[in-house]
């Protein structure tokens, strides 16, 4: 069936469609081609001329090959930690009769929301040299050292872990929820008993979500800037994107965008990996759209145990860096005791008093807030003319805004600044907060598309069509009938852009001037510093906001799976 | 006064498949007028076009007066300024705005004032039996009475033409047929048009004036329900239309009313004149299962010359019983409102009231003539 407007053979051409198509062609040319062609085509060229002598720098110092070596093992190490922790609670909560799951839920997915870098900063206050945990750690056995060292890549991999374990926990939770529940009951007929089904049947069945969650987590941990530039730099350890960072503090631009480039070679690399295995085995098609009442396991006897344990490891993987985090924006000085005569309110004070933190404060508000809507209107306009005016070109548009979400920070970083340091038409942004906002655009452009044009996908043509039928012109349909129904789409899209411009990083840091700090920059900078407290102030000071917002993205999700359900009865 | 619609030789093609082939009817005004055919036919593509949510390649469709399309005349008036009402298959009703809200809608856009408004959804929703629903969503609302505010938001504004797509095709078969006479009652009651698009024939055999019978894109056939059933124009309206048995045959010799058939050497029988008669003596003789009558086998049969043949299988269908014999080869079905005495195996009498003659290489082509 074509759907409204689908190209008429009669009647004008040439449209506002075709205008509106050419001003979201322009956008997207502007805010994600051109940057992408820039770090594509400068790597290549020395003295403008095409040349392999970047890559030839590169590859001849063994400083930078270790960088790759080192991104690739710690995230992959990382990545099957984050797995095992992400399939084993989403098991618990999904598929046992464990109690206060909505609770555990939330708590679970909470580190989803909290910036990589005051993850980092709290595991650096609760096991550093002087941390909260090595302290007790010390009083209890009597030692004046103790057997772990947070700043080490061993430290890396457990922190990038605990952060990026809930991307793994949210596909296969979604997962086991919409799988269809007679396939088990099948096997539950046949006599075999609730722990087989789980690993004969389930398992087997979500192993593409596992390896969905896993690619997530692993391009998350190869793209992370905070927490290997907190844990490693002190230690001399270097990752491809602290690396990065570093090339651009000389500044060697050539020698970033060539680094750029491998690590985007590194991302596409493990990308089709997944894929390999992933297709391996013939996709199944047993995921139904509505939620259905699943298969429990009971834990009998083992409940309380469980129970117990998975409640000591979100207080400490969740709770605790959090608390930490708390405690140091309150002591006098890091690694003070904690006596309430060496609390103080002085960092907060101090903190509210720096101009660059202040400024930070507003510009991170002003960059997410203004990314979001931006992306969200005109992700929503390109997926109307996609989706709904079936229109090719925007149908192209939609691939291409979704590059991006492949490439890591740090190339986009660069892309940036080649884009924008001496455009050839256009004012020079970089050195500006705009530029800031054009990375955020591009960065989480996929986001957008991708929330707007399921829910487009999901609006059938007939219900647009019969306010047609109904008298009501084009216009007036969108209004009345398209706009309403998905704007639910657009505002999951806005938090979910909000949430995650507000906590970048990756790009920022490679790309802030002064003037244009933002929130995670000048904590960096802190914490680098060491201002401990004050980084740790500015970090609490912003909790509220994220938490807000995360609280505001679940409720969201609430209400758009009652709503497919209610949907489900019909039709 | 002109008809309520009439659509002249329209085409519409999708790539290489003519959805719709020179398509030509008239709907006379408070007319029931059904398109029916098989899955694919071109129905859903009619119906659209008249509704103007696609344009067709060729053709004209007027409306009333109106001329709402015209290939030629390059003129294609867009589905808001036809002044049509439309039940879509999926009810397409809006799930963010409550029952009176979807009602409402039409006249809505029309900038009609509020307390008119109030009174006509009071007014539809009585018409609908479902007074005091006006304020719940979509969502709390069973599929009929879904179906329901489809169709009240289509009738709301008085529509010049009412277009129902496959309406009752969602309800199960109690309701269907409750449905069924609703509708008919709604549409005698406003004194609409309607063109009404089904695969279902006993629903458009039951609720039409005239109908379509339609098959990859063309008009087969397009008569009042009784006469499509009786004179059957094409091999393909006689087979879609219930269930046909074929009997080789040759034609002996005919006079003013009837026809003499010799059945394959096997008998002779005489059946009323059919009104066709192909040429050459070799025919298909097509018999509806409740033309043909049952006897037990030497005893007296309605019909002239009565056949021997087996019961293989005998079926009860509730208020008659379905034979399936063996005849000189052939298998052959029969609908007979008596039975009870008969049981697989036995021999009975078979007699043919009346049928109708094909060209004897029929079955192979859909559009061979049967009346
Ligand atoms: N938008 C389209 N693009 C391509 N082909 C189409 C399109 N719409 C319809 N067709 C084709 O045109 C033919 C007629 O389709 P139509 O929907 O009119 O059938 P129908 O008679 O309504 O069938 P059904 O009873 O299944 O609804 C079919 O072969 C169909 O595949
Ligand atoms: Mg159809």
């Amino acid at each position: 069936m074509s759907s409204v407007g689908a190209s008429r053979s009669l009647g004008r051409l040439i449209d506002w469609r075709i205008w509106l198509f050419v001003l979201l062609a322009g956008f997207v040319l502007v805010t994600v081609i051109y940057p992408i062609f820039q770090v594509a085509i400068r790597s290549f060229l020395v003295d403008g001329r095409f040349d392999l002598a970047n890559y030839e720098r590169v590859l001849l110092q063994p400083r930078n090959y270790v960088a790759v070596w080192n991104s690739l093992w710690v995230s992959v190490i990382a990545t099957v930690l984050a797995t095992v922790i992400g399939v084993v609670s989403a098991f618990l909560v999904q598929r046992t009769d464990l109690p206060a799951k909505n609770l555990f839920r939330l708590l679970l997915i909470l580190p989803f929301a909290i910036p990589p870098l005051f993850a980092a900063m709290g595991w650096v206050q609760l096991a550093g040299p002087v941390g909260l945990l090595s302290q007790a750690w010390k009083a209890a056995f009597g030692t004046v050292t103790v057997p772990w060292n947070i700043y080490s890549p061993g430290g890396i991999i457990f922190v990038l872990a605990v952060t990026n374990y809930p991307l793994v926990f949210i596909t296969v939770s979604g997962a086991l929820q919409r799988m269809d529940p007679s396939l088990e009951e099948a096997a539950r007929i046949s006599g075999v008993g609730a722990g087989r089904i789980m690993r004969d049947i389930t398992l087997p069945l979500v192993r593409p979500a596992i390896l969905g969650g896993a690619l997530l987590a692993f391009v998350s941990s190869i793209d992370n800037f905070g927490i290997p530039a907190v844990l490693g730099l002190r230690a001399n350890f270097y990752v491809l994107t602290t690396r990065i960072y570093e090339a651009l503090v000389v500044p060697n631009m050539p020698l970033a965008t060539a680094m750029s480039m491998l690590l985007v070679l590194v991302a596409v690399i493990a990308m089709f990996g997944f894929r390999a295995v992933e297709g391996q085995r013939e996709q199944y098609a047993v995921i139904a759209g509505k939620s259905v009442m699943p298969n429990v396991v009971r834990l009998n006897r083992a409940r309380p145990w469980l129970v117990a344990g998975l409640a000591l490891a979100v207080i400490v993987i969740v709770v605790l860096p959090l608390l930490a985090l708390i405690i140091a924006s309150l002591l006098r000085y890091w690694g003070a005791d904690l006596t309430l005569a060496n609390t103080t309110l002085a960092h907060y004070t101090a903190v509210l008093n720096a101009p660059a933190a202040q400024r930070g404060i507003v510009n991170s508000l002003a960059l997410a807030t203004g990314a979001a809507t931006i992306l969200v209107v005109v992700t929503a306009l390109i997926s109307y003319l996609n989706i709904k005016e079936r229109m090719r070109g925007a149908g192209l548009l939609d691939v291409v805004g979704l590059i991006p979400f492949a490439l890591p920070g740090s190339v986009i970083g660069v892309g940036m600044i080649l884009a924008w340091s001496n455009p050839p038409v256009g004012p020079t942004l970089y050195g500006t907060i705009w530029v800031l906002l054009l990375a955020y655009i591009m960065r989480y452009m996929a986001f957008g598309l991708q929330a707007t044009r399921t829910t487009l996908q999901q609006i059938h043509g007939s219900l647009e069509e019969a306010a047609l039928t109904c008298g009501a012109s084009r216009l007036r349909t969108i209004k009345d009938v398209t706009f309403p129904l998905l704007r639910p789409g657009m505002v999951a899209g806005w938090v979910l852009i909000f949430i995650s411009a507000f906590n970048e990083l990756t790009v920022s840091v490679l790309i802030w001037t002064s003037g244009s700090e933002t929130i995670g920059v000048w904590i960096f900078l802190m914490q680098d510093s060491g201002f401990t407290g004050r980084a740790s102030a500015l970090a609490v000071l912003t909790l509220p906001v994220i938490l807000i917002m995360f609280l505001m993205a679940q409720a969201l999700a609430r209400l758009e799976e009652r709503r497919a359900q209610a949907a489900g009865t019909k039709s | 006064m002109p008809p309520a619609v009439a659509v002249t030789g329209l085409g519409k093609r999708f790539g290489s498949v003519r959805a719709a082939d020179d398509v030509t009817f008239t709907i006379a005004r408070q007319e029931f007028f059904s398109l029916l055919g098989p899955s694919g036919c071109g129905k859903t593509t009619t119906l659209r076009c008249v509704a103007g949510l696609e344009s067709a390649d060729e053709g004209a469709i007027r409306i009333g007066e109106h001329v709402v399309f015209d290939a030629a005349c390059r003129i294609d008036v867009p589905p808001n300024r036809r002044g049509i009402g439309m039940v879509f298959q999926s009810y397409a009703v809006w799930p963010h705005m409550s029952v009176a809200d979807n009602i409402a809608y039409p006249l809505k856009v029309q900038g009609v004032a509020r307390s008119v408004i109030r009174e006509r959804v009071t007014e539809v929703l009585a018409i609908l039996g479902m007074t005091g629903l006006g304020e719940r969503r979509p969502s709390q609302l069973s599929g009929g009475q879904q179906q329901r505010v489809a169709l009240g938001r289509a009738l709301a504004l008085n529509p010049t033409v009412l277009l129902l797509d496959e309406p009752l095709s969602n309800l199960d078969a109690k309701l269907r047929e409750q449905m069924r006479a609703e509708l008919k009652q709604i549409q005698r009651q406003a004194g609409l048009p309607i063109l009404y698009v089904t695969h279902d024939q006993s629903e458009a055999l039951a609720m039409s004036d005239r109908m379509a019978v339609m098959n990859e894109g063309r008009i087969h056939q397009l008569a009042p329900p009784e006469e499509v059933y009786r004179r059957p124009a094409t091999r393909f309206v006689l087979d879609f239309i219930g269930t046909v048995n074929y009997l080789p045959c040759r034609i002996v010799g005919t006079d003013g009313t009837r026809v003499c058939l010799d059945l394959d050497g096997a008998a002779v029988l005489t059946i009323p004149r059919p009104p066709y008669i192909p040429e050459g003596d070799r025919a298909l003789l097509a018999v509806r299962p409740e033309d043909l009558v049952l006897g037990r086998a030497g005893g007296p049969v309605e019909a002239e010359v009565a056949l021997a043949a087996t019961v293989t299988l005998r079926s009860f269908l509730g208020a008659s019983f379905e034979f399936r014999l063996a005849w000189n080869g052939t298998e052959v079905r029969v609908v007979a409102d008596k039975g009870s005495g008969i049981a697989d195996g036995d021999t009975v009498a078979l007699g043919v009231r009346e049928g109708l003659l094909l060209e004897p290489d029929a079955l192979s082509r859909p559009d061979a003539r049967a009346s």
